[in-house]
């Protein structure tokens, strides 16, 4: 039984005068999940706004539920059952689980909670999910994954029938991926119809029935989700064929820049003993959880160590924190760009250059021209569009230009030592390869040790002269050269 | 994420089409339409003594102000000014009176030194939020002004030249503020401390990530915040020749709307010195105009807290349009 949830057709949509979407046509059964592909820019975004009444279209024709409608608000969109789970997360940390699925429509009488209720039907709607999670725990307790089960829980209970899930797996490990997909499945049986936005190509043919995919405002492809190649998608959505999985070439070094023995935390990690060459490219290979992560954020400062040592070009480390290891020419960028990295009010030449300001100026003072030089110089090397140049809140770039922008702040501070954590997270296809292309020539050029920390294999593949795969905080094998490749990488590390 | 893939092409004629509305453009309007308004309302407005009056009423105000901007940008707050000012001043009006001028002076830095790392320490290595903190020692700095005159004003002799001189016509307060707000603005814009400020009001997370020394950064700017407050508390009693616990109530109201009319954000990472400016000259001009239209001076108040609700108002609207141009 087919059961048109939603028809938009023709939808044109203009900012500034400038048209974003080029009449793009979508359709929504019940029961169906349409993966929605296309790099950042694409549309997308704009599109499943339009749906949620965010943003209204410049002309076109939206019918949800057999409503046709020429404009609807948010109140409208809702009413007709359409909600959308982000990737950032909208719940009340120091609420329960039974609260947050019940948020601002709590079960009582005369203005009166009733907790008893509350928590008999949390569970039941939990348990229609099948998800186990303790209904009076806090959420602020819970893992990511969990929470965003909880937002979708929420949308349930209000009645959800068209469910916009945005990059809902980019800070998701394989397990609470799994979990959401067994959730995504109750749903479809249950007549929900789900747009799902994604990076990721391999999640396409595990969930999705269709697959639609934007190009510059175009809708591009449409197809069955089983039968789309990973080429097929890459070639839609960049407009060209990509670049084959090449191995790089390798580096052949000869200095040792950084040397960790028996590295070891309180509960992340324990004796990790690796070395890296200068201007070599070592990634550190596992799942989220398995302590990768967590090393690089002890090298940086950011985590205490209980044992071990670092050597720096021989020199015994200690990083007592970011400023000490900073000064000492190790630079680090984190996976949680927005939260930790970008100075979002701040124009995209102060983003790049604050590492540098010391040398941009004498007595403490900085000079702006420098500033817009080394901007330039980075945008042109790294293909950072900026519309307005050096000046341009970083804030108003698309993901993959900030990464490129928080990349480049430590290539200009001139930094020995580079480390990096899911460099590639939230970024698209395109800017992914421009990435890679850039570590690795970085590296090379100015003699650059880099250790990177992912949960991505393709990234492994694509980008490490050398990969240490991790497993419950232990370095569990060591792969160089051609050794490395995607099959090993993820049957060595589950 | 409405941008399209245009390549790599800055297009300076769009470029100036799209730039965003100043933070200062409405700001300055206001203040001239205010201008015209009283000079067509009170015959006493449009006249020199009548602008020296002016700036030497924002000048006390201006000399907290200047640390004040910087501490909104890197997202904090001070807001014992007031106290500490009046704190200061009592002690200036004792030591003066018994150990002479210069006494009284460093006496006031060295109490400006503590009361500013007091503050900050609290803020920076203990982690008390500024706003608590600082109103904490607001109330605590209030009780030891009281207690230092018994509760009573403190006369002060032979020392009104630093509230009342006026070298070449333009009043002493007047140059110090001008001065201290060149230096401000010169630091805010071309230094490595200054955009260190904006930074880590901005994303202090970030911030710290980054390796920038944010607490020592910090503990300095509220060191300059005691400092400045003590010196408006010296200014204040050679005007008055006199301590008073109460001439200074208040400061920290006015220093916080003047700053954020200038368009900083309480959510730090945003403002200038340029822009604090304007809010004390629209704050000036409005109280001056007030007094001149005789109206009783209890509206001052009324206006004033009305001018700050309307100035945050006014910065969410601001930011509303700029995020729907882009």
């Amino acid at each position: 039984m087919k059961v048109d949830l939603v028809h938009l057709e023709n939808i044109h949509k203009s900012f500034n005068g400038v048209e974003v979407l080029h009449g793009v046509n979508l359709s929504l059964n019940a029961g169906e999940v349409l993966a929605l592909l296309g790099e950042n820019g694409a549309g997308k975004s704009t599109l499943v706004k339009i749906l949620a009444g965010d943003v209204p279209p410049t002309s076109g024709l939206i019918t949800i539920q057999s409503t046709e409608l020429a404009r609807l608000d948010v109140y409208q969109a809702r009413q007709l059952g359409v909600r959308m789970i982000f990737q950032e997360l909208n719940d009340a940390p120091s609420l329960s689980v039974a609260e947050n699925i019940f948020l601002g429509q709590w079960p009582g009488s005369n203005g009166f909670v009733s907790w008893k209720d509350l928590n008999r039907k949390a569970k039941e709607v939990l348990d229609r999910l099948e998800v186990d999670i303790p209904v009076d725990a806090m959420a602020g307790s819970l893992r990511v994954g969990e929470r965003q089960l909880l937002e979708i829980a929420r949308a349930i209970t209000q009645n959800a029938k068209i469910l916009v899930l945005d990059e809902p797996t980019a800070a998701l490990s394989n397990v609470e991926v799994d979990r959401l997909f067994v959730v995504m499945e109750q749903l479809k049986s249950q007549g929900v119809g789900m747009i799902y936005i994604t990076h990721r190509l391999d999640e396409v043919a595990r969930v999705a029935d269709r697959v639609q995919v934007l190009r510059d405002g175009n809708s591009v492809l449409t197809t069955v989700g089983k039968e789309a190649s990973r080429s097929d998608l890459v070639t839609a959505m960049l407009g060209h064929e990509a670049a084959q999985n090449a191995r790089p070439t390798p580096i052949i070094s000869t200095k040792k820049a950084v040397e960790v023995r028996n590295l070891t935390s309180y509960t992340e990690f324990e004796n990790v003993s690796f070395s890296v060459d200068e201007g070599e490219v070592v990634c550190i290979f596992g799942k989220i959880g398995s302590g990768s992560a967590e090393i690089l954020e002890s090298m940086f400062g950011l985590r205490p160590i209980s044992g071990g040592e670092i050597m720096i070009f021989g020199n015994g480390f200690r990083p007592k924190n970011p400023g000490v290891s900073a000064e000492a020419g190790i630079g680090y960028l984190p996976a949680d760009r927005q939260r930790l990295g970008s100075f979002g009010s701040r124009s995209v030449a102060e983003n790049l250059s604050v590492r540098a300001w010391h040398t941009m100026g004498r007595f403490g003072f900085v000079k702006s021209s420098l500033e817009a030089i080394a901007f330039n110089k980075w945008a042109d090397a790294l293909r950072i569009n900026s519309r307005r140049g050096p000046t341009q809140e970083i804030a108003t770039l698309s993901g993959g230009n900030q990464q490129k922008v928080l990349l480049a702040r430590w290539f200009e501070a001139k930094v020995n030592v580079l480390l990096l954590v899911e460099p590639t997270r939230g970024v698209d296809v395109g800017a992914r390869r421009d990435i890679y292309e850039i570590i690795r020539k970085q590296a090379k050029e100015s003699n650059m040790a880099v250790i990177v920390a992912t949960s991505d294999y393709e990234e492994v593949v694509l980008l490490a002269d050398r990969a240490l795969i991790m497993a419950r905080g232990k370095i569990v094998s060591e792969l160089t050269g051609n050794a490395v490749d995607a099959n090993t990488l993820v049957s060595v590390s589950s | 994420m409405s941008e399209s893939q245009t390549k790599n092409t800055s297009v300076a004629g769009e470029a100036k089409k799209r730039r965003s509305i100043p933070a200062t453009a409405p700001l300055v309007v206001f203040l001239l339409a205010m201008m015209v308004f009283f000079t067509i309302t009170s015959e006493y407005f449009f006249d020199i003594e009548n602008f020296r009056n002016i700036l030497v009423a924002m000048a006390v105000t201006g000399v907290v102000c200047v640390p004040g901007t910087l501490l909104m940008i890197s997202g904090q707050v001070d807001l014992s000014v007031g106290s500490s000012a009046a704190v200061s001043g009592m002690i200036l009006a004792k030591t003066v009176n018994a150990h002479g001028i210069v006494t009284g002076l460093i006496l006031c830095l060295v109490y400006g030194l503590i009361i500013g790392s007091i503050n900050g320490f609290f803020v920076t290595v203990v982690g008390v939020s500024s706003l608590i903190t600082t109103l904490g020692t607001l109330a605590t700095l209030y009780g030891v002004a009281l207690l230092i005159g018994n509760g009573q004003t403190v006369g002060m002799r032979n020392f009104d030249w630093l509230g009342t001189a006026q070298p070449l016509h333009v009043p002493l307060p007047v140059v110090i503020f001008a001065l201290l707000s060149i230096v401000g603005a010169v630091v805010l814009r071309k230094t490595v401390y200054g955009r260190s400020l904006y930074a880590i009001g901005s994303n202090p997370n970030a911030a710290r990530v980054v390796g920038i020394r944010s607490n020592r950064i910090l503990l300095l700017t509220f060191i300059y915040s005691g400092v400045a407050s003590a010196l408006a508390g010296a200014i204040l009693t050679s005007q008055l020749s006199a301590g008073d616990p109460n001439a200074a109530r208040g400061l920290e109201l006015e220093a916080i709307t003047a700053i954020v009319l200038g368009g900083a954000s309480l959510a730090g990472g945003r403002g200038s010195m340029f822009g604090t400016i304007l809010g004390l000259l629209v704050l000036g001009v409005l109280n001056n105009g007030l007094i001149l239209l005789d109206i009783p001076t209890f509206w001052q108040r009324i206006a004033q807290g009305a001018m700050l609700i309307l100035a945050v108002s006014f910065d969410q609207v601001r930011q509303k349009l700029n995020d729907q141009r882009q």
